[in-house]
């Protein structure tokens, strides 16, 4: 691994982010986000503020890192950048780095917003820690759903049905519509409850539990593993097929 | 530099083979042309000599050394153009060569590349915007970015004008002036024809014939004389063997009895060669 080679790669995927205008994209979306809790009242922002920075860690992570590996794949650029000597693990991790950061970073605008209108309180360090850990995850998760998709409007499919699947049963046990202890041991596998958990514990009146831990180490250790173990190994084969080779 | 040694390769979504058992070597600064109509393996091979299909069989060894047993240092050393010319459409030229030149330790002068290319003035264009021209023109740069030692070009006159493709021809031959070692494939035969050091002919992945294109004319060709003469008022073409020519006594009284208007050597194309070693025409493929 070559951290300067890794930081000019981190630096074009980003740059190329912006390019391809997944940064006005996103900015938008926050903008958009920003503008409809401002009309909610004190209640509901409390429960709907979580609620949609887990959303911009979760599934926009997938969504964005699944849309920079078809811009990716459009362009058969992935075949030059295998001729040159960065490394596998160079450029999976740069892309991982580079989305992760962007990612983080609208969910700041979001966050900053809401701190200097509302004056909502919540922990600085837990709020990045979860921000981060969640959004990491599910950026490694996507890069490797991504491997799977064929073309672009499948990939929005099946994320819609990971997204039905994942988040209905959370977003019922967050707005407290499912309550029974058995959905709360359940969603302790679900990744996206486990966003909502790291990310919610940075509000105030979160209650630490047991379950804000296993989500936190979820997180971590679960976007470590699956990086190392699926997405690493898999990537050249991933990339020569995607080079049309 | 290379040398292959009954390589074989099949694609893990075929059942046979599609390179069948090649040998050949490419020597130290020299171009060495792969020729070969569509389907023929030629890209194929390329892919695996600059490692990116992994799965060959058969020997295949750069300086010595067997190229698997290279890191990603390997590529400090070669340059690569693709068939298909490969950069980010909504950068422009500049941002394409500034991202790729970071990759590498060895930096060629960008501005004297362009310029030679053409591509300078259009340097800040977005590469979407470029024409199909431009863009070949500029995986020919992206290419030498690293100066390399070694360079892999598929097809790379396939789509230029003749001017630039002249230009490239020129390129080529002075990076090998300069001691460099090129691997060129091509299914035009007339368009590296004077190009190459050393040709191979491939087809259905298997290769036919290696020479160097003078010996091969030499070996295939049939050495003729064509004379065109003036008599009464009509032009004849004649034809002589070149054998003996000095004591052929119809040739010698026809140049000097005659007015002449024309005298050719029966030069036979590689692409004629080709046809005769192969059996395969590469005409029909030409588009
Ligand atoms: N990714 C692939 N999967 C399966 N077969 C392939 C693939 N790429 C090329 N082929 C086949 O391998 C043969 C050689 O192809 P190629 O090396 O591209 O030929 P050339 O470059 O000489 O035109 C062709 O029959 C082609 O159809
Ligand atoms: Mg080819």
């Amino acid at each position: 691994m070559n951290l300067n080679r890794l930081w000019v790669l981190v630096k074009g995927e980003l740059s190329r982010l912006n390019k391809y205008n997944v940064t006005s994209i996103s900015i938008l979306i926050a903008i958009m986000w920003s503008i409809i809790l401002f009309f909610v009242d004190e209640v509901a922002l409390a429960s709907l503020l979580p609620l949609i920075l887990m959303l911009d860690a979760t599934l926009m992570s997938v969504m964005y890192i699944g849309s920079v590996m078809f811009f990716e794949k459009s362009e058969s650029t992935i075949s030059t950048m295998l001729v040159t000597p960065s490394t596998s693990s160079e450029l999976v991790l740069s892309k991982v780095l580079a989305n992760t950061i962007h990612n983080i970073f609208s969910s700041a605008l979001i966050i900053i917003a809401f701190f200097f209108i509302k004056h909502v309180e919540f922990n600085w360090f837990l709020i990045f820690l979860g921000i981060f850990a969640a959004t990491a995850f599910h950026t490694i998760a996507g890069l490797y759903l991504a491997y799977f998709q064929k073309n672009f409007t499948g990939m929005l499919v099946n994320i819609m049905i990971l997204a039905f699947v994942l988040l209905i049963p959370t977003a019922l046990y967050e707005i407290g519509i499912l309550t029974a202890d058995f959905w709360k041991y359940l969603l302790l596998i679900n990744p996206i409850q486990a966003a909502a958990e790291v990310i919610g514990g940075a509000f105030t009146g979160y209650v630490f539990t047991y379950v804000y831990y296993i989500s936190l180490g979820y997180m971590i250790i679960g976007g470590l593993l699956v990086y190392r173990l699926l997405v690493l190994p898999k990537f050249h084969d991933y990339a020569i097929k995607q080079s049309g080779v | 530099m290379f040398k292959v040694e009954d390589l074989k390769f099949k694609y893990p979504n075929n059942k046979e083979d599609v390179i069948r058992g090649i040998n050949f070597e490419i020597k130290e600064g020299e171009i060495f042309g792969f020729l070969g109509p569509s389907g023929a393996g030629k890209s194929t091979t390329q892919k695996i000599l600059i490692k990116i299909l992994e799965d060959f069989r058969g020997k295949i060894s750069y300086n010595g050394i067997d190229i698997t047993e290279y890191g990603n240092e390997f590529y400090e050393e070669i340059g690569v153009s693709f068939e298909m010319p490969i950069h980010f459409s909504k950068m422009t030229c500049m941002e394409n060569i500034n991202f790729f030149l970071q990759l590498y330790k060895n930096n060629a002068d960008c501005e004297a590349l362009l310029k030679r290319v053409g591509l300078w003035e259009d340097r800040d264009k977005m590469v979407g915007e470029f024409s199909k021209g431009m863009k070949i023109r500029l995986n020919i740069v992206r290419a030498l970015l690293n100066e390399p030692k070694m360079l892999f070009l598929d097809e790379p006159t396939n789509g230029l004008d003749p001017t630039n493709a002249m230009i490239l021809k020129d390129m080529i031959k002075e990076f090998r002036k300069d001691g460099g070692t090129v691997f060129i494939t091509s299914h035009i035969m007339s368009d590296i024809d004077q190009l190459c050091d050393r040709v191979a002919f491939i087809v259905e992945g298997q290769i036919k014939e290696i020479d160097t294109p003078r010996n091969l004319k030499i070996r295939y060709g049939n050495r003729t004389l064509k004379l065109e003469y003036k008599e009464d008022g009509k032009s004849v073409l004649k034809e002589f063997p070149m054998d003996d020519i000095g004591k052929n006594d119809e040739f010698l009284t026809l140049l000097q009895t005659k007015e002449v208007e024309t005298i050719h050597s029966g030069e036979t194309t590689l692409e004629d060669i080709f046809i005769k070693v192969t059996g395969v025409s590469l005409k029909d493929e030409s588009e």
